[in-house]
């Protein structure tokens, strides 16, 4: 029964892409819409069964696929993440009946939007290496299709795809190797048989392949050093497509990781986990410091994933050297904890990511420096942004508070401990946590405060309007979400749990106690967000009775106070630049701006001041460090192999001998 | 921990523990205005002063920056509220609070962040220059301070196995000589000048500055008046005393209400009261002491708090 | 009795470490000095702990030198090369957040490094010697990152009071002579570099070390 609504889920994409192709312009938007719920409802159906019942969603069709044909099985572990896939993709796709868009209703846009929402629900389900690489390839272009959509009208477009596609194939080649070589030891290329035989498999190529498989999955969620195409492209695409690459094609990536990781290879020496734990937390740091530095909004947004994927990859991580160090409950614990910030993460990323694209079409812009005062035109949208920036931020009792006391909660019992690497890693750990907690504090009151509040920076902002109500729904039901996890996450902790104990194949006893509380099981001390959002709620209710009953009379508006100056206009607000420049100038040495002031002075006296034009910019390190000697060198490559080849069709006859030679010598 | 209803004589308890950080706060921050007086050689307002303007405030009419939205106005009261659920549930007067089971010290921390960031949506919704200003450094300065502050409280949480108030005190309780060791003091320093940071107290920011440029947590409220500002100016003060008394429990935890009785209860109100009033004439005394730090000399105390924590941490792991 | 003696020798020790951390943490020479002079104290206390438990005159005389020459002599003798002057370290090599943040990486690569170390001696004083390693590397972390000569000058005092813990601390006491002739050494080295600096400021007006580069062209 699953197993059919997995291929009605397929199928439907498939006809919503067919349906994309041939609809006429006018009813384009509403049919693949509706359509593409349909097929991502049938995503969360099966995935929904999957993780009631426990039993698999298998498909296996000889002959669709060269190779070993299509072979799908959707475990609890993969049908967590298609639930995940699905809801961000209902909701976008709710968001996509009133995103007014030319380019997103082009023939080919309409076309590939459903089978990029197809592809985020199968990957998940693939069961063998083929069919895996299959599907991946398809989410990868695809989504690259979809953010190249907008090119014709902005340049930067063209760039941050060319990042993307370059990153992304990258990523591809990675894990392509990682795979083969893993299939070549297991002698099978189904997931199964290589999880069965990944013990026997030199410790070499174990190791190889988890290091490419971080490399290929990590790129894809955002991971530092290889994170440089998230801020570009996230921001470039049209509004549900950010929404759906940032919420849940970069879950992919972690899911990619512990398949891997856990999955096929079964758990591995502490130096891997290590490793991505410090992966983990430089992307966190980094990411968080980006964001909190940002002035574009959906840039921010964008650096903000890279951020909280790296609080993920150290949850994992964390997991990890738990499993190898002898604590197989506090690895469930920590994996536990991982998986629920990626649910999270989806539910209020892709909420912050639909209002995101609703101010950006009402106002014109995402630059936060000409935004403001969105809260009073735009009543909706801005307070479903405000609950966004809450539950990323942590504030109790929204969602995004739960994932990280759980993850403080692994991390702090796993101490003290007589090994070393974990005495070392977990107050790093914890550290890290700690930093970008506040940052991440920060970078959302910036974003909400200078966006949403205030006034309006600039004359067109005053006539900005709320938008369409099927947009504010689409972000709704995701704000909604982070409410429901947030006061409830017993409502889901079972299902996440049931995940991380498929993938792991681990076997110890309940961990965790989750009723209306959560906490570790036998340890003192646990946390009741439900019964605290209650207790804020009444208290709330008693303040604002108290005030009330004190104070009748009506609230005066006034003028603002101006240090005695009447007029005060827009201007004289902070900016976001503004805002995180007291955090650019501490983390001066990591961030390095650069600043650019051009003074013309009056040609009568250099002592009179004509102009002065201050300029300041934050380029990404990583990617004016590593990434432009990278591309020098490869150029400098590039530009010696086309030596090689003159036009000389003997030369070119040559290379075929020559090639053959080798291979019969490799061969022989 | 148990989710059952608990019984009357806890809820009083809490009861007691709201009430006594409601009236107390005030107090609080009227003796510390009363001893930094006397040590500059001035009479000074009566401790109970503001409370006193508490009153005058609360019959004041409130107004409203005409560009600000709804959020100006929710800020108050959301400030003060955060602030009594930490006052019902963290164990101050007693180990065991009408439920305390539902927030452990990170949570009392999460809680209290709330108040942080609202008090700066409302800095940013008055659209002026000198809220935006308050609002970017006081995050700036709260987010520098969190590694600090929840190291800090892994090193506590480290020896009790568990981030619960009360275990931690429990553990302080049976073994007094843990409280004179390295970890302890050094995490006492950290919590010290997180606290300082956080409450905005001399050095990081000066509460009674008039000038709006050196301002931080008062260019936040430059806006507020009436009953608003008696709810914010209430309301810092409740936080202030909630973090003494929290820092009181944690680090001198003797005479805290261990069981239920109306005995230990009375020992209870008046042990806090008088740890808090002495850290607070403490602080006060450090107060007159010192200068305003420059804004960009506050990472390194803040940078300092953070090693002092991080040694705190590895003093807990090599001996225990 | 020997839970008072580890308690004393831990906090004593783990005074040592606070103080080198807090010389990178302050920029005043003053307030520097005042730390210094509190470091020399403790280490003093720590042989003096030491001494006592241990129960050997030798050890407690050494500790009497200690508190004498690097609780007292030699801050003096630095404040005396300072010339009572106020200045501060304005701009460091690494700034001060940052310096912080590395001592902090630094004492945990001490804490693992010296594991082995504190195994091997046992009981409290091996557990403590990770802390002398440390200090010796915040020791190194002050020279490589601040300008001042006085601020060089301190760095190698933490450099020695560093190697001086751990030998206390492993050995339970150096002989003393040994122990003396090293302090006098420390001593002699401030002294040289006392004459160096007045020199310097009597040549150039400044005692900024970077400046010294230009005279090697």
């Amino acid at each position: 029964m699953t197993a059919d609504l997995l291929i009605a889920a397929a199928l439907v994409g498939l006809l919503a892409a067919a349906a994309g192709a041939v609809a006429p312009e006018r009813l384009r938007a509403e049919v693949v819409s509706v359509l593409t719920v349909v097929a991502s409802g049938c995503g969360l159906a099966v995935a929904l069964g999957v993780l009631r019942s426990g039993r698999a969603a298998v498909v296996h069709t000889g002959r669709l696929l060269p190779l070993g044909g299509l072979s799908l099985r959707l475990d609890r572990f993969g049908a967590l993440f298609v639930a995940v896939s699905a809801v961000v993709a209902i909701s976008a796709m709710i968001f996509r009946l009133g995103y007014e868009s030319h380019a997103l209703s082009s023939r080919t846009a309409s076309c590939v939007l459903p089978l990029f929402v197809t592809a985020l629900i199968l990957v998940p389900a693939a069961a063998s290496v083929t069919t895996f690489l299959f599907v991946w390839e398809l989410m990868a272009i695809t989504s690259l299709l979809l953010v190249l959509v907008d090119h014709r009208r902005r340049s930067e477009v063209a760039a941050a795809a060319q990042w993307y596609a370059v990153m992304t194939q990258f990523g591809a080649a990675a894990l392509l190797v990682a795979l083969v070589l893993l299939a070549t030891h297991a002698d099978s290329q189904s997931f199964i048989a290589i999880a069965a035989r990944s013990a026997g498999v030199p410790a070499w190529v174990r190791s190889t392949a988890f290091a490419l498989a971080v490399v290929g999955f990590g790129s894809k969620a955002g991971m530092v050093p290889l994170h440089v195409w998230l801020p570009r492209a996230h921001p470039e695409a049209p509004g549900p497509v950010s929404a759906l690459m940032s919420a849940a094609m970069v879950n992919l990536g972690i899911y990619g990781i512990i398949r891997v990781g856990d999955g096929l290879l079964g758990g591995g020496p502490a130096w891997w986990w290590l490793l991505l734990m410090g992966l983990g937390a430089l992307s966190a740091l980094f990411g968080a410091l980006h964001a909190a530095t940002s002035t574009d909004l959906k840039r921010l947004l964008a650096y903000s994933t890279t951020d909280n994927m790296g609080l993920v990859l150290l949850g994992i991580g964390a997991s990890g050297l738990f499993a190898s160090t002898g604590h197989p409950s506090l690895a469930l614990v920590a994996l536990v904890a991982a998986l629920l910030h990626v649910v999270f993460h989806a539910v209020f990323k892709g909420s912050l990511f639909l209002s995101a694209g609703s101010i950006q079409q009402a106002s014109g812009t995402r630059d936060l420096d000409r935004l403001g005062g969105l809260l009073q035109r735009m009543p909706v949208t801005g307070s479903l942004f405000l609950v966004g920036s809450a539950a990323i931020a942590a504030l109790p009792p929204l969602c995004g508070f739960v994932s990280e006391w759980l993850l403080l909660q692994a991390l702090l019992h796993g101490l003290p401990s007589s090994d070393l690497a974990l005495a070392i890693a977990l107050p790093v750990g914890v550290a890290v946590l700690a930093l970008t907690g506040g940052l991440t504090a920060l970078t959302f009151v910036k974003a909400a405060g200078i966006g949403l509040l205030g006034q309006p920076r600039r004359a067109q902002a005053v006539e900005t309007r709320e938008v369409r109500r099927s947009m504010w729904a689409g972000a709704g039901i995701l704000a909604t979400l982070c409410l429901v996890f947030g006061v409830a996450p017993f409502l889901i902790l079972p299902a996440v749990l049931d995940a991380a104990r498929t993938v792991t194949a681990s076997h110890v006893l309940d961990p965790l106690v989750r009723g209306w509380h959560v906490g570790l099981a036998g340890a003192p001390g646990a946390l009741a967000p439900g019964l605290l959002g209650l207790g804020l709620l009444a208290s709330v209710v008693l303040t604002a009775g108290i005030r009330r009953a004190l104070q009748r009379a009506a609230v005066r508006r006034t003028e603002a106070w101006g240090c005695g100056r009447e007029l005060q206009t827009a201007r004289m607000q902070y900016t976001a630049t503004s805002f995180g420049e007291p955090l650019t100038r501490v983390f001066e040495d990591v961030l390095s701006p650069a600043h650019d002031l051009d003074v013309s002075h009056v040609a009568e006296s250099r002592y009179y001041v004509e102009a002065a034009t201050f300029h300041t910019s934050l380029e990404d390190a990583f990617e004016r460090h590593g990434y432009r000697h990278a591309a020098s060198a490869l150029g400098w490559w590039g530009r010696l192999a086309r030596r090689v080849p003159n036009g000389s069709v003997h030369r070119y006859l040559a290379f075929g001998l020559v090639a053959l030679v080798v291979v019969l010598v490799v061969l022989g | 921990m148990t989710s059952a209803w608990p019984a009357p004589s806890v809820v009083a308890v809490s009861v007691l523990q709201v009430l006594g950080v409601v009236v107390g706060g005030p107090l609080l921050v009227g003796l510390m205005r009363k001893v930094r007086c006397r040590l500059e050689g001035r009479v000074g307002p009566p401790v109970h002063q503001p409370l006193l303007d508490l009153r005058k405030l609360a019959r004041r009419e409130r107004t409203r920056p005409d560009r600000a939205s709804w959020i100006f106005s929710v800020v108050p009261v959301v400030l003060v509220a955060t602030t009594l659920v930490i006052a019902l549930v963290a164990p101050l007067l007693s180990t065991d609070p009408a439920f305390g089971w539902s927030a452990d010290l990170f949570a009392l921390i999460y809680l209290m962040l709330i108040g942080s960031v609202v008090l700066a949506l409302g800095a940013l919704d008055t659209g002026t220059a000198f809220g935006g200003m308050g609002a970017s450094r006081a995050m700036t300065i709260g987010a520098l301070s969190e590694p600090a502050l929840l190291v800090a409280v892994l090193a506590l949480s480290i020896p009790a196995h568990s981030s619960n108030v009360p275990t931690i005190v429990a553990r302080s309780l049976a073994h007094p000589a843990w409280l004179a060791t390295p970890q302890r003091l050094l995490s006492l320093v950290a919590f010290l000048i997180v606290i300082v940071a956080e409450s905005g107290r001399l050095p990081v920011d000066n509460p009674s500055t008039h000038l709006e440029l050196t301002m931080i947590h008062e260019a936040m409220i430059l806006e507020y008046a009436g009953a608003d500002l008696a709810l914010i100016k209430l309301g810092e003060s409740m936080r202030l005393i909630v973090l003494l008394a929290l820092f009181a429990d944690l680090f001198v935890p003797w005479g805290i209400a261990t069981a239920p009785g109306v005995g230990h209860v009375v020992v209870g109100v008046v042990a806090i009261g008088a740890k808090v009033a002495a850290l607070g004439v403490a602080l006060a005394a450090f107060e007159v002491a010192v200068a305003k730090l420059r804004l960009f000399r506050v990472p390194e105390l803040l940078a300092g708090a953070f090693v002092l924590a991080v040694l705190a941490v590895i003093s807990a792991l090599v001996v225990p | 009795m020997s839970s008072a003696y580890s308690s004393t020798l831990t906090l004593a020790a783990g005074a040592v470490l606070i103080c080198a951390v807090v010389v990178l943490w302050v920029t005043s020479t003053r307030s520097m000095l005042i730390v210094v002079a509190t470091q020399g104290t403790a280490l003093g206390c720590v042989a003096m702990t030491l001494g006592v438990h241990v129960g050997d005159a030798g050890l407690i005389a050494t500790a009497a030198v200690e508190l004498a020459v690097k609780g007292l002599a030699i801050p003096v003798l630095i404040d005396r090369a300072a010339g009572g002057a106020l200045d501060r370290e304005r701009r460091p090599l690494v700034n001060v957040p940052a310096s912080l943040v590395a001592s902090a990486a630094l004492i945990v690569l001490a804490f693992t490094a010296a594991r082995g170390v504190a195994t091997f001696v046992g009981a409290t004083s091996g557990a403590l010697v990770p802390v002398g390693v440390a200090t010796l590397l915040v020791g190194f972390l002050v020279l490589v990152s601040r300008r001042r000569p006085i601020f060089q000058m301190v760095g190698l005092l933490l450099v020695d009071n560093g190697i001086a813990l751990v030998a206390f601390l492993c050995t339970a006491g150096v002989p003393f002579l040994i122990e003396v002739g090293v302090s006098l050494d420390v001593l002699l080295a401030v002294v040289v570099l006392m004459v160096l600096a007045q020199r310097l400021r009597s040549e150039f007006g400044d005692l900024d070390l970077d400046e010294l580069r230009e005279l090697h062209d």
